[in-house]
């Protein structure tokens, strides 16, 4: 049947139709029904692109506006890293740019790949941000940018941002309280981008820079573009867009003329300490090397045994090294840091430069030439001021004085008689060296003129430490150590507890990386010591009383920082008051106008934190026990001294301040140094002002320089001579453009009118 | 089944030679024009859609093809107007004038040095590709229509073949495939219903298969096309050539899909209403403007238009009063299931990219024209079943 086949084939037709209806109706389903989300995020991503906006990093001031940190706009030449992805097209962009950016071929690749044609095995992370173009080159010329867009074509990907470059302008002066900058780290690298930071970011790496890397750096913002299929902006998502965030601006309470007084001070010391003259002249001359008595003066009393069992003679005159030294002056009305120096310093511009690895290497060396560690005296990378690791010397005897009237040892008024040493009374006396047993029983007090330990007659507190007798804390050394063994098992050591009322052996928690927490030794501490290996082989692994004798005149195993220091001779300066040390004085918010270039209007600023307000985190009991160390300390500088036996003894500061009416009190210190060498000896001296109108303290404290009234204590008085007498101090001025030529750290930087540091004092160490 | 829907008496025949008393302008069919012109404006809702953000004047191309459609509807008119037999008597020079076109066409591309695939006549262009859909599809009809055996008969379907075959591959050689395919549908559905045997199915697939084999071998297939075919196999190259092709493929697909059930609403569609995430698609993807905006409901509502179409082409090739009626019902059924569903599948991805038009919807003179006219063509045979 011819009409029944037809339709038969007419219902293949529809069949056919309704299967291909079917199929697009299934397809449909599937992407409109079931898929449609999941294109939507699809379509969601791929159709914006988001622009990140750096926010503008908090600057830096000093106390009194001066603008130590700054941010300049700069014009980066970054290249999109889809373009570059393909090492040929990359290597063939790259040689393009090599000339107009001026920077080798290999450089370019290295910022793509931080392994290029590096040794292998190389393991350096990507430096860069993939979410970022990636950066070629920093702070190009305007002629440069022009060259470049005019040849776009030439140049795929290539396109020029906008970014911030730190600026330090009074630079190298404050440079280890302010720091610098450099790129994240590996080791913190999650910790930042957990904090939304970005890869390519340059974050702080020192001093506040670092500490207040929060405050400073402000929040990233974003633009959110929507982008067509050549990847070119169509519009802005406005609604999707958040502005970046400027860091908080933060003022130190460092000033930034007593900073610059207080480097140049110390340096034109330490290099007139070096520069000795060899022979004795105007009561000032380089340590001497006297003859042995006992060998008939055929030798020299210090020389060095050589590896092969001979001795070899140090010469009569052997010059000071003095190769560092920190000086920290502290307000005592509220804490803050007005100058804080460390020397050797360093330009912190150099860490902005740009330089090579090799340039970094040669200005900041961390190895001698032969490949072995440098001597730590040289580096230059530590701020000594909350980084040193120092002996006291007799700068400490105060404290231990607190320390005994506090505990009961002695009174303010109890005499003890100073015969020139101090004989340990609880050793039996055949156990001693003197007669042929093991202990050192007998410790003297330094030599006076006649080559004997001096007699300083019956002291108490006050007058102890106005000549700085060592016997008399020899004692007190030896009275806490049985008063120590006394306590029952598990107590705190008892001059330790007394110290740490000072500050000392804790972090002060001043707003600085790196703190050392100094150190009070006890039995633990000087077990671990023992079994680091650090003490001589043959140590007890616990406290003996020689240790705490040493102690108590601030050598051996106790030691603290400039800062720490400082913080104590503060608290005797209140009345007892400890205060938390800060550097900065107050944090304003975002943007703080400028009043001139390099001056910030503090004025039109908003505080939104300030540090003015003292924080006491001690208070010292007094009973009396104040105002003799009070006493004592003016004593030491304005004397009288003491006379007994063997004549008269000046207090030890006493020279220094002859020609200044400066009114203050202070301490001299001397730290022994390797082999009891003298001209190893550290000079420290800690003064504070004796009336309301000098309310700070300043702390000197000169390596291998001599004693503490020779080198710190000529610093010191320069540091009081200038707050009574602003005008010896030379003007700030912003600082002219880094030499990137230089091979110094930081260019020589000394006092133009040194007549501060020339108070000719006689000699007497302690 | 029941065939009521079909009002055919029994044992009348397919060529229900029966007189019926009922004036051929009586018998129009109205529900086929209704879905038709529906469609149409849908079309120019979704043009409107898809070029307003892309001009400076928003109308442009909805002016144009309302212009398009006015000349179409004319068009339709004209062709409604004599009977399919008349159209018939002239199959023969109407198809001689085709071949001509085509060559003159192929012609003035090879002297221009480019492919050329329309005359340009000023504002309006010629595609003789179009031309042929209407002419080739009268001539094999008209030729098949006269035997009346319930077989194809081999020579029948040689020369059948022959007068497909020859515009074919000239339309091949434009170069054009997409056209090309809607010939050969055509010609297929043509045959299958008068009766071809399953080889001779198979042997025009296979001959339409060679011959495209045979034009990419000759280069007379251009490189798009290829590079089309090539993003269809590689949706996730990474090649630079392949870019732009994969780029508007998938811009489709994703407009289609976040259109999700209900759609964005009208002019709402990000990727449609942006400034170019789609090249050219009022002409070429339509049917994902639909998606975008009006989402799945919308679509269904298309498709069902277009099966509402079909139905009644169908209901009509049953109800022809001869063969010639059902073979060109047929035809245009074929040719518009093919492309409507060519189009719809290359842009949900199962089929690679083609220029070939969503019948009424996409935006271009010659295929509306062409469409229209066959769609007289198809009211012809309805109008005139009783005759």
């Amino acid at each position: 049947m011819a009409v029944d086949k037809r339709s038969a084939r007419l219902g293949v037709l529809a069949t056919v139709s309704l299967i291909l209806i079917g199929l697009l109706g299934a397809r449909l389903w599937f992407l409109q029904g079931v898929q449609s989300e999941a294109y939507q995020a699809k379509v969601t991503a791929s159709k914006t692109a988001v622009v990140y906006t750096p926010p503008e990093r908090g600057r830096i001031f000093d106390a009194k506006g001066r603008v130590l940190a700054d941010n300049k706009r700069i014009l980066t030449v970054t290249v999109d890293w889809a373009v570059v992805k393909k090492p040929k097209n990359r290597q063939e962009l790259f040689e393009r740019l090599s000339g107009p950016l001026d920077t080798p071929v290999d450089d370019l690749m290295r910022r793509y790949d931080p392994c290029h044609l590096m040794p292998k095995p190389c393991r350096e992370a990507q430096l860069y941000d993939r979410l970022l173009p990636l950066p070629l080159k920093e702070d190009v010329d305007e002629d440069t940018v022009a060259f470049i867009k005019e040849r776009s074509e030439d140049y795929p990907g290539v396109d020029v941002v906008v970014q911030y470059k730190r600026v330090y302008l009074y630079a190298p002066l404050a440079s280890h309280v302010i720091g610098y900058m450099g790129s994240i780290t590996k080791e913190n690298l999650d910790t930042y981008l957990a904090q939304g930071y970005k890869r390519n970011e340059r974050v702080g790496q020192f001093g506040v820079e670092l500490s207040l890397e929060r405050e400073l750096h402000g929040r990233w913002g974003k633009r959110v573009y929507e982008v067509d299929a050549s990847g070119s902006i169509v519009r802005e998502l406005t609604d999707q867009r958040v502005e970046p965030v400027a860091g908080f601006d933060v003022q130190l309470s460092i000033d930034l003329d007593y900073q610059q007084f207080a480097e140049q001070a110390l340096e034109t010391e330490l290099r007139s300490r070096r520069d000795l003259p060899f022979d004795e002249r105007a009561g000032d001359r380089a340590p001497r090397n006297p003859r042995d008595p006992i060998t008939n003066f055929t030798t020299r009393v210090f020389f060095k045994t050589l590896p092969d069992g001979t001795k070899q003679d140090y010469p009569e005159y052997v010059n000071h090294k003095a190769p560092a030294g920190s000086v920290v002056m502290l307000d005592n009305r509220n804490g803050q840091v007005v100058a804080m120096a460390s020397y050797p310093t360093f330009d912190n511009r150099w860490m902005e430069a740009g330089i090579t690895g090799t340039k970094y290497k040669e200005l900041f060396p961390s190895k001698n030439p032969d490949g072995t560690k440098i001597d730590p005296d040289q580096s230059i990378l530590v701020n000594r001021a909350v980084q040193g690791n120092y002996n006291l010397g007799s700068t400490i005897k105060p404290f231990v004085a607190w320390s005994a009237m506090h505990s009961g040892l002695i009174t303010p008024n109890d005499v003890y008689l100073d015969q020139g040493t101090y004989t340990l009374s609880q050793i039996p006396p055949e156990d001693c060296q003197n007669n042929g047993g093991n202990f050192k029983c007998v410790f003297k007090n330094a030599t006076c003129g006649n080559g004997r330990p001096c007699q300083y007659g019956p002291v108490n507190v006050e007058s102890a430490l106005a000549v700085s007798s060592d016997a008399f804390f020899y004692r007190l050394g030896e009275l806490f150590y049985y008063a120590s063994r006394k306590q029952p098992e598990g107590d705190p050591n008892l001059l330790k507890v007394n110290l740490q009322r000072f500050g000392f052996g804790n972090k002060t928690g001043v707003q600085l990386p790196y703190e050392w927490s100094g150190r009070i030794p006890d039995d633990a501490t000087k077990k671990a010591l023992v079994e680091a290996g650090v003490l001589a082989p043959g140590e007890e692994p616990r406290l003996l009383v020689g240790d705490e004798v040493q102690v108590a005149i601030g050598q051996g195993l106790m030691a603290a920082t400039p800062l720490q220091i400082a913080v104590a001779y503060s608290t005797l300066a209140t009345g007892g008051f400890r205060q938390q040390p800060t550097v900065v004085k107050a944090i304003y918010s975002p943007l703080t106008p400028d009043l001139s270039p390099g001056v910030a209007d503090l004025e039109s600023g908003t505080i939104v934190k300030s540090y003015d307000k003292p924080t006491i985190v001690d208070q010292l009991e007094d009973n009396g026990s104040l105002g003799a160390i009070g006493s004592g300390l003016h004593r030491v500088i304005r004397g009288p001294g003491t006379v007994y036996k063997d004549g008269p003894h000046r207090p030890t500061g006493f020279t220094l301040f002859k020609d200044s009416d400066v009114d203050v009190s202070g301490k001299t210190g001397t730290a022994q140094g390797a082999g009891n060498l003298p001209w190893n000896d550290s000079s420290a001296f800690g003064a504070y002002g004796s009336t309301d109108a000098l309310p700070y303290t300043v702390v000197a404290y000169l390596e291998k320089s001599g004693y503490g009234a020779k080198a710190a204590g000529p610093v010191t008085k320069c540091m009081f001579t200038a707050l009574s007498d602003p005008t010896v101090m030379a003007p700030v001025l912003i600082s002219d453009t880094l030499d990137l030529g230089s091979t110094l750290p930081a260019p020589s930087n000394p006092l133009a009118k040194a007549a501060c540091l020339t108070g000719i004092p006689d000699g007497q160490k302690g | 089944m029941t065939m009521t829907f079909l009002q055919r008496k029994p044992d009348s025949g397919l060529g229900n030679i029966r007189s019926s008393p009922s004036a051929p302008s009586r018998n129009i069919d109205w529900v086929l024009l209704l879905a038709q012109s529906v469609l149409s404006v849908i079309g120019l809702a979704v043009i409107y859609s898809a070029s307003h953000t892309k001009f400076t004047d928003p109308f442009l191309f909805v002016t144009r093809q309302e212009v398009f459609l006015i000349g179409a509807f004319i068009t339709m008119i004209i062709v409604m107007s004599f009977d399919y037999d008349w159209w018939k008597d002239r199959s023969r020079f109407l198809y001689g004038v085709t071949i001509m076109l085509l060559v003159l066409v192929i012609l003035i591309g090879a002297v221009s040095g480019g492919a050329a695939l329309s005359f340009d006549l000023g504002p309006l262009k010629l595609q003789p590709a179009e031309f042929a859909k209407f002419t080739v599809l009268l001539i094999v009809a008209a030729y098949l229509g006269d035997d009346r055996s319930d077989e194809l008969p081999y020579h029948r379907f040689i020369i059948g073949l022959v007068l497909v075959g020859v515009p074919a591959a000239l339309i091949i050689i434009q170069p054009d495939l997409g056209s090309a395919s809607v010939l050969i549908t055509m010609a297929m559905g043509i045959m299958l219903v008068a009766g071809a045997k399953a080889r001779y199915m198979f042997m025009i697939t296979a001959v339409s298969l060679a011959t495209v084999g045979a034009a990419v071998v000759a280069g007379f297939v251009n490189d798009y096309q290829l590079l089309r075919f090539r993003a269809f196999l590689h949706q996730d190259s990474r090649e630079k050539d392949l870019q732009d092709v994969i780029y508007q493929g998938r811009n489709a697909i994703r407009a289609l899909a976040t259109g999700g059930i209900d759609g964005k609403g009208w002019l709402q569609g990000p990727i449609t209403n942006a400034k170019n995430d789609i090249p050219v698609q009022w002409a070429d993807f339509p049917f994902s403007a639909v998606g975008e905006q009006f989402g799945l409901i919308g679509c269904a509502v298309v498709i069902g238009l277009y099966a509402l179409l079909l139905l009644r082409i169908w209901r009509i090739a049953h109800l022809s009063r001869d063969l010639l009626g059902t073979y060109i019902c047929v035809g245009v059924f074929a040719m518009l299931l093919w492309q409507i569903f060519q189009n719809i599948a290359m842009t949900v991805g199962i089929m690679p990219i083609t220029g070939l038009p969503l019948p009424f919807i996409s935006y271009g003179g010659s295929g509306i024209v062409t469409f229209f006219a066959l769609m007289g063509l198809v009211q012809n045979v309805h109008m005139r079943r009783y005759r």
